[in-house]
């Protein structure tokens, strides 16, 4: 008999203890709250100073970083201004109205940039002759340079040359590869001011 | 008497021969009315031409010397055939090649003329004996020995071209075309160099090395130099290669663009166009005093370039658009007006280029326009007798040969870009070499830089039957 009330006892014990458990929520048991930092101590008359400092020139690293990308923006689309290509109908160095309106962009900038110089570039397609294509493309550079000049940039600023048929762009034998390749392009011999 | 009449006969029954050909040739051919008015007659015509036959057994050859025999012979029967004055017939193998010649036999085949040749010495200094014989007359004509240069020499295949001009010579008093050289644009590394190529299509290099743009090649009348345009120090100028060094020295370099150079005939002067107010016009410049640029165009609104002189260099043809369209005209050197000689059309396409004054004087050739594919034609200085000598491909650029009946010209007829060779008497046309971006021919006058192949005298006739 004293073994049934020892097993009596025992399950009692192990009840309680689930009591106990249950009571406290299950869990593991919660971690003491960890002591605040003491709140570090600066020494304001130095520090205050340098933080300035290094916040002006940080802003000046900042309007320089601007100043330089603004610079380069304003360069990329000058130059982009400068580079577009301007097309001719067949056999002809007439300024079609599309490239009138190319070259007047060009005008604004040469205005804008004094110092800007550019060699003019005549080509043609491949149909002409080779000899005839050297004197056509000539042409062509010429009557872009008379256009620039009738809008009042000096024709000091602007050397031309003619490759005739010998530089094509588009290598095709069709229409859309000879509009491509009867063309004036726009090299920069001297940035003036946009050099930087 | 009895040879003569043989002779006569024989040539009586070849012209019947050709004649009967006529009404044949005539109705292969479809006159070109693409964008030529009817009042321009116009179509490939050509004579048709009786060409003597003509034998070459195979020659004896001394030791050491069979390949070298072989070759020649193979050149020189070639030649004579591009020469298109004589017919090749062919002659079997087994023909004795020794002994006195059997005219009886060459007479059967229908041979008017028999070549006989030797080779002899040594394989360092060989020497070709020739001999052509007359096999309607039963004569020897003419016999010359020619001392070569070794197989393997730079000079061989000159020398044995120069040989066949002569033998070309002797048969026909006309002009060999062999021993002549062609000059032309190919592609290059940095975009275009002047090359140079037989007139038989071996042995083409290249003879500038300015890895730019080279154009427009010109020989000099003694075949010593080039002339031609190159890109090489950024502003287009005049360069000529001496040919004997390689060197390449600027002659011409006015401000803007200098083009198209042309040697006058007796090379004392340079013709080119020039740059000014942003067209071309035509000058000459004296290379003697190396100065003195002098116009000798005047159309102020209007592009003059590639001119070509007259044998006699009193006239000059080149071309201009100072209509509205592209054409070739004439003007006297001192002073007159430009004559127009090609068709004024009113058509849009019109587009005559590339002139070359024949070096007979009597036509000048040109490229211009047939259904804005451009075509070769030949007409005369003063406009009359207009030809067109193509019809597939492009065709373009025409340069004489100094015989004035071959044209060499840049033709895309077979699909490749190559030189090919037109008779202007027969029609026969022959490729001479493919290249890319082959263009710009120039052919040599006769070539002299040989002169150090001394002519053996002519040998007593003991010799004459190797």
């Amino acid at each position: 008999m004293s073994n049934s009330w020892k097993n009596t006892a025992g399950w009692l014990v192990a009840l309680g203890l689930v009591a106990v458990m249950a009571a406290c929520g299950g869990g593991a048991p919660e971690p003491e709250p960890e002591p605040e930092p003491e709140p570090q101590v600066e020494e304001p008359t130095v520090d205050e100073a340098a933080e300035r400092a290094r916040l002006e020139e940080e802003a000046r690293l900042r309007r320089e970083e601007e100043e330089r990308r603004r610079a380069e923006a304003e360069r990329n689309r000058v130059l982009a201004v400068i580079a577009e290509r301007v097309h001719f109908d067949f056999d002809k160095s007439d300024i079609r109205p599309d490239a009138a309106e190319v070259l007047q962009r060009k005008v604004t900038v040469l205005r804008e940039y004094p110092g800007v110089e550019l060699r003019i570039e005549g080509h043609c397609d491949e149909r002409g002759s080779n000899e005839y294509n050297l004197a056509l493309g000539q042409r062509r550079a010429e009557a872009v340079r008379r256009y620039l000049v009738s809008y009042g940039v000096d024709v000091g600023r602007f050397a031309t040359i003619s490759y005739g048929e010998e530089r094509p762009v588009a290598r095709a034998s069709n229409e859309d590869a000879w509009a491509q390749n009867r063309r004036a392009e726009f090299n920069v011999t001297d940035h003036g001011q946009l050099a930087n | 008497m009895k040879l003569l009449n043989h002779r006569l006969a024989k040539k009586v029954s070849a012209f019947v021969a050709a004649l009967s050909l006529v009404p044949a040739i005539a109705s292969a051919q479809v006159p070109v009315r693409d964008s030529i008015p009817t009042d321009v007659r116009l179509g490939i015509v050509y004579q048709p031409s009786y060409r003597p036959g003509v034998v070459m057994p195979l020659m004896p050859a001394a030791e050491g010397l069979r390949e070298l025999a072989d070759t020649a012979r193979r050149m020189i029967l070639r030649d004579l055939d591009y020469s298109d004055r004589l017919q090749i017939m062919p002659v079997s193998e087994d023909v004795p090649v020794e002994g006195p010649v059997n005219y009886g036999l060459w007479d059967e085949l229908g041979a008017v003329w028999l070549v006989v040749g030797a080779v002899e010495g040594t394989p360092d200094e060989p020497v070709l004996r020739l001999s052509l014989h007359d096999v309607v007359y039963r004569l020897l004509q003419e016999v010359r020995a020619f001392e070569l240069p070794p197989l393997r020499h730079p000079e061989f295949r000159y020398a044995i071209h120069a040989a066949a001009d002569e033998v070309l010579r002797w048969a026909t008093s006309g002009t060999g075309i062999a021993a002549t050289r062609i000059a032309f644009v190919a592609d290059g590394p940095g975009g275009s160099e002047i090359f140079v190529v037989d007139s038989d299509g071996f042995g083409a290099h290249s003879v500038s090395r300015d890895s730019s743009i080279a154009l427009s090649p010109a020989w000099s009348p003694a075949g010593d130099r080039i002339a031609y345009m190159s890109y090489k120090r950024g502003d287009p100028a005049i360069y000529e290669i001496d040919l004997a060094n390689g060197r390449s020295t600027v002659r011409v370099d006015l401000p803007g663009m200098d083009l198209t150079p042309s040697y006058m005939p007796d090379g004392t002067h340079l013709g080119f166009a020039a740059t000014i107010d942003g067209r071309t016009e035509v000058y000459t410049y004296d290379l003697i005093r190396s100065c003195c640029p002098e116009r000798a165009t005047f159309a102020r609104y209007a592009n003059s370039l590639s001119p070509t002189f007259a044998p006699d260099g009193r006239r000059f043809a080149f071309n201009s658009d100072r209509l509205g369209q592209l054409h070739i005209f004439v003007k006297d050197m001192n002073n007159g007006s430009a004559e127009l000689i090609t068709p004024y059309i009113y058509d849009r396409s019109v587009h005559n280029a590339g002139p070359d004054w024949s070096p007979m004087g009597d036509r000048i050739a040109f490229h211009g326009w047939v259904g804005g594919t451009p075509q070769i034609f030949t007409v005369a200085p003063d406009s009359r007798g207009l030809r067109q000598l193509t019809q597939r491909g492009r065709n373009e650029d025409p340069s004489w040969a100094p015989d004035g009946r071959h044209i060499v010209f840049a033709s895309t007829r077979d699909g490749t870009t190559g030189l090919w060779v037109l008779d202007v008497v027969s029609g026969r046309i022959r490729r001479v070499m493919t290249a890319a971006g082959a263009r710009l021919p120039d052919w040599s006058g006769r070539l002299d830089s040989a002169s150090h192949l001394t002519s053996g005298a002519a040998v007593g006739s003991e010799s004459n039957n190797p």
